[in-house]
């Protein structure tokens, strides 16, 4: 018999979300909604009529825990609308605080998919794990907490560039606490693939969460405007994405679609574009290529380190004048892009953010359909919502 | 009413080496144990007020002796010495700072690692508080009339300005002396020094100024065992020479007068603006 | 050994910044856990309904235009003995403050207020966020009791505090009582405070209204 399941909330995640499920008579889910039941605080319009500096300020505090990526992209976007180039160790220096951000975000991902995967009786690997991840966080908000002066909402993320560099003690510093990091993420990474493998054994569905959208990522590390199609992306009021008015009236989020379609964004997306990672698995294979994106970002977190001129400047004063620009950074979660339209007097005029996270929603409804309904909540934490 | 606050001992003493004293104001006990903390990694950045053309003061960050060096003598304005705590955590990435305040910025940092509500990881960090005495201190324009003023000299040409024997003395480079009554320096000092009651910086860690020993030595008010124990080790292995407190009328004596006339004199003070309908400091300044 | 004290942590409308700062002590996250009874925190872990608790911390605003909130901050009163405002936006309001609506696809969303101007809040932490050992501090202080230490928040949930950089400039600076010791300046989340001649000068422009700079202050009571 066919009926409907609802769990509301979904736990374990940032934000205020539920499932809607309609589930047949063998437990498999034939449609899921995802809804975002978050109010709208407005950040789009709340910059509008604000001057420019306001901005990475203001949008940072859309997520306590990927501040980072919204402060980057606002930056970079305002610079792309009035022409400003920063410095090449004020760039350096963003990217060092995004992986920074990222080395703490994966880590408390695993911290909140940890439940999924080990079981209650194993409760002292459940420990050893919890303290694995405390140590990855960190390492990665040191990062933002030297290079973006706070390890939550980093002020030094400015237009033009970073408000200083670092001194020689931060950066050797940050170099011992990244060899760490590299240890401490290989041994994570090797957890979270056994636990993966066990657990997807113990469900018998290789391919659990799997959905044929495509992928989208501009970079592996940073992001790259020029990567990007900027015409195939258009955004829809959830009014035209949903058929049920009721449905779409209840969720907070617009729904972008890339070439007319959703789209996956964030470490499966990027290491598919970019590398040689699986693409078309399971939704599971996201937890593994996310603890696989740990080492991607130290190495180049210490390679940026050995490029880092910490006499160079950091900063360019800007010059405001008429423009219109894209940011886009690759939060841990996916592709983050802003859109600013700048005045002369450097106040904004219309603003724009499509947060990863605003991607991975109507693909997460996708990919649970079609399985078990019980894993519904797994598949969604899979995505890092 | 207790002038000096609780403490432990109270010596006069000396820095040994020559670099500090051609430097500093009085013993050079601030600048001798930051370089020492720096020099045998009890310190590894601390916040001192340097100075700009002008005598202007800069809070700074200061690393290395030489630093420190650099930063040594009082200046007789508003150095905003807390408003670069924040830097010398984060991007000098320091994880044992020393700090050097007056009364009310050892008062404020007091508060601050008790309440580090802006302050993420920083309590743990800050490891040495060294307050010096002050009876008032002056608006950096307050100071310049003073100096160009009431003192006739080019704020170019000082080198130091110190406060005794009841005057504000100028030195200029051409080794030249002014000074003026502090009677007449009182119309520039800062008003909001007068709702202030702590003269010997009771919160810091070690305390110390000029009075109560004799010229070119300092007094130093050892309060709790973090002090001490700097303060002994520096002793023993001669970065400081040390003589006791004089106990008398010009030692310990002039000490406990002046904290004491700072208290009453300015308990008055808040007392007056509290029947005016003022908001005066809270009970935590008193 | 005495019973643990019963913890709930609910996310309004914030970034949830504030829970992370919590768990930003690290090594020390794993003894707060140990120390305290946690029985609700949607973003960590999985019980769905908000169950009665000594302590309940509550990050974020209320949106007005959203029924839901209503009833959790109502809710809320109703089963914490202690109602907590954690963080700017609880306490103060925050970055809500420059929200007006407008926005898709829920442009009715717009009013939103902090939970101490909704329901009667036992204490109020402001700070964008508070920092991991301020939250700490908090923490101790209630399962030890120690009602001296907890005295400023008690205080600031009833004080209708401001909670603009500006406020510095009205009740410390323009009341004499400013000494220029720079501990705002420091402590703003936003480096909006610039010290001038001794003198914090705070740019509007970057002020994200969290308190933090006033709280800072050491002459301003609270
Ligand atoms: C405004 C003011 C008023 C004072 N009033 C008295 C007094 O009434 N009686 C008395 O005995 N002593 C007073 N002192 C202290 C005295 O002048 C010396 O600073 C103190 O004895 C330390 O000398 P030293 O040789 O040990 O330090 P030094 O080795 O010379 O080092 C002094 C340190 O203090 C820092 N500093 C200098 N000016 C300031 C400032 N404005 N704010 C914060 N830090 C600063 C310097 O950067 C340096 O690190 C006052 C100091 C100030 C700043
Ligand atoms: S000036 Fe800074 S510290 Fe003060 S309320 Fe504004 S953002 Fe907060
Ligand atoms: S914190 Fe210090 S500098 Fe800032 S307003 Fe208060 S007294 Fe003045």
């Amino acid at each position: 018999m066919a009926q409907t399941v609802d769990i509301t909330p979904t736990t374990r995640h940032e934000g205020h979300a539920k499932l809607i499920l309609e589930v047949d008579g063998e437990g498999i889910v034939s449609k899921a909604y995802y809804i975002n039941t978050t109010p709208i605080r407005g950040f789009e319009r709340m910059v509008v009529g604000r001057p420019a500096e306001f901005v990475p300020f203001a949008v940072m505090r859309i997520c306590g825990i990927c501040q980072t990526t919204h402060g980057i992209a606002s930056c970079s976007a305002i610079e792309d609308a009035i022409g400003c180039e920063i410095p090449e160790d004020g760039r350096l220096l963003r990217e060092l605080t995004g992986l920074g951000s990222r080395m703490h975000s994966h880590p408390i991902h695993h911290l909140l998919t940890l439940e999924d995967f080990v079981k209650p009786e194993e409760g002292d690997l459940k420990i050893e794990i919890i303290k694995l991840i405390q140590s990855m966080r960190k390492v990665g908000q040191l990062i933002v907490d030297t290079v973006g002066g706070e390890g939550i909402h980093p002020p030094n993320i400015v237009i033009g560039g970073m408000r200083t560099n670092i001194s020689e003690r931060a950066k050797a510093k940050l170099y011992y606490a990244l060899r760490q990091f590299e240890k401490d993420a290989y041994r994570m990474y090797e957890i979270y693939q056994e636990l993966i493998e066990r657990f997807l054994e113990e469900v018998g569905i290789p391919d659990l969460g799997s959905h044929d959208y495509p992928y989208i990522a501009s970079h592996t590390t940073y992001g790259d405007r020029e990567a990007i199609n900027w015409d195939g992306i258009v955004e829809i009021p959830p009014h035209r994405y949903y058929k049920d008015m009721k449905i779409a009236e209840s969720t907070s989020l617009m729904i972008p679609l890339y070439e007319g379609v959703p789209a996956e964004g964030g470490p499966r997306a990027r290491l598919v574009k970019f590398g040689n990672f699986r693409s078309g698995g399971g939704a599971m294979d996201i937890n593994i290529a996310r603890a696989k994106e740990n080492l991607g970002a130290v190495y180049r977190a210490l390679e940026i380190l050995d490029e880092l001129n910490i006499n160079g400047k950091t900063r360019v004063t800007p010059e405001y004048r008429d423009g219109s620009g894209i940011g886009v950074h690759e939060a841990p979660r996916g592709m983050n892009t802003h859109f600013a339209e700048v005045g002369r007097e450097g106040r904004i005029k219309s603003y724009r953010i499509i947060a990863a996270s605003n991607w991975n929603f109507p693909v997460v409804e996708k990919a649970i359909e079609g399985y078990p309904h019980q894993y519904a909540e797994v598949i969604m934490r899979a995505f890092d919502m | 009413m207790d002038p000096l606050g609780s403490y432990k001992s109270i010596i006069s003493a000396r820095a040994t080496d020559k670099r500090i004293l051609k430097r500093c104001q009085d013993g050079g006990i601030v600048s001798a144990v930051f370089i020492y903390g720096l020099e045998n990694n009890i310190l590894d950045g601390v916040i001192v007020a340097d100075k700009e053309e002008g005598f202007r003061p800069v809070p700074k960050v200061a690393t290395t002796p030489e630093e420190v060096l650099e930063a040594a003598g009082t200046k007789y304005t508003v150095s905003p010495n807390l408003s670069v705590l924040k830097s010398a955590i984060r991007e000098y990435a320091c994880e044992k700072v020393g700090v050097v305040g007056t009364p009310c910025q050892i008062l404020s940092l007091r508060k601050a690692l008790k309440y580090p509500v802006g302050f993420r990881h920083m309590v743990d960090k800050v490891k040495l508080l060294v307050g010096i005495f002050c009876m008032e201190n002056f608006p950096y324009m307050g100071m310049r009339i003073i100096v160009e003023e009431l003192c006739g000299v080019r704020i170019e040409d000082v080198v130091k300005m110190d406060i005794g024997k009841g005057k504000f003395w100028v030195y200029t480079r051409w080794g030249e002396v002014k000074s003026v009554k502090l009677k007449k320096t009182h119309p520039y000092e800062q008003s909001s020094c007068h709702v202030c009651t702590d003269y010997t910086a009771e919160l810091a860690d070690i305390s110390t100024g000029s009075v109560g020993s004799p010229d070119g030595w300092s007094t130093v008010i050892i309060r709790n065992e973090r002090g001490e124990e700097i303060i002994n080790k520096m002793i023993e292995e001669g970065y400081l020479e040390r003589r006791p407190i004089d106990e008398g009328k010009f030692g310990l004596g002039l000490l406990k007068k002046l904290a004491l006339v700072k208290k009453e004199k300015n308990m008055k003070e808040i007392e007056h603006r509290k029947e005016l309908g003022l908001p005066v400091p809270p009970d935590v300044c008193h | 050994m005495e019973d643990k004290i019963t913890v709930a942590h609910v996310q309004l409308s914030s970034c949830c910044g504030c829970l992370i700062s919590l768990v930003d002590t690290y090594e020390k996250f794993l003894d707060v856990l140990n120390s305290i009874d946690l029985v609700y925190c949607q973003t960590l872990m999985d019980a769905r309904e908000i169950p009665e608790a000594d302590v309940i911390l509550v990050e974020g605003a209320v949106c007005l235009e959203d029924h839901h909130a209503l009833e959790v901050a109502r809710e809320v009163r109703k089963k914490g003995k202690t109602v907590v405002a954690l963080g700017a936006c609880a306490a103060l309001g925050c970055i809500t403050r420059f929200a007006k609506g407008g926005q898709m696809p829920k442009p009715v969303q717009g009013s939103f207020s902090s939970l101490t101007e909704i329901i009667r809040c036992d204490m109020a932490i402001p700070g964008c966020p508070p920092s991991p050992e301020l939250i700490l501090g908090v923490i101790t202080a209630l399962i030890k009791g120690d009602e001296e230490y907890l005295k400023p928040f008690r205080r600031y949930a009833v004080c209708k505090c401001e909670s603009c950089g500006c406020d510095l400039i009205i009740n410390v600076v323009n009341k004499s009582l400013c000494m220029g010791c720079g501990i705002c300046s420091a402590s703003c989340p936003t480096r909006a405070i610039e010290m001038v001649d001794g003198r914090p000068v705070v740019s509007p422009q970057l002020c994200v209204k969290c308190g933090v700079c006033s709280f800072q202050c050491p002459r301003i009571e609270i």
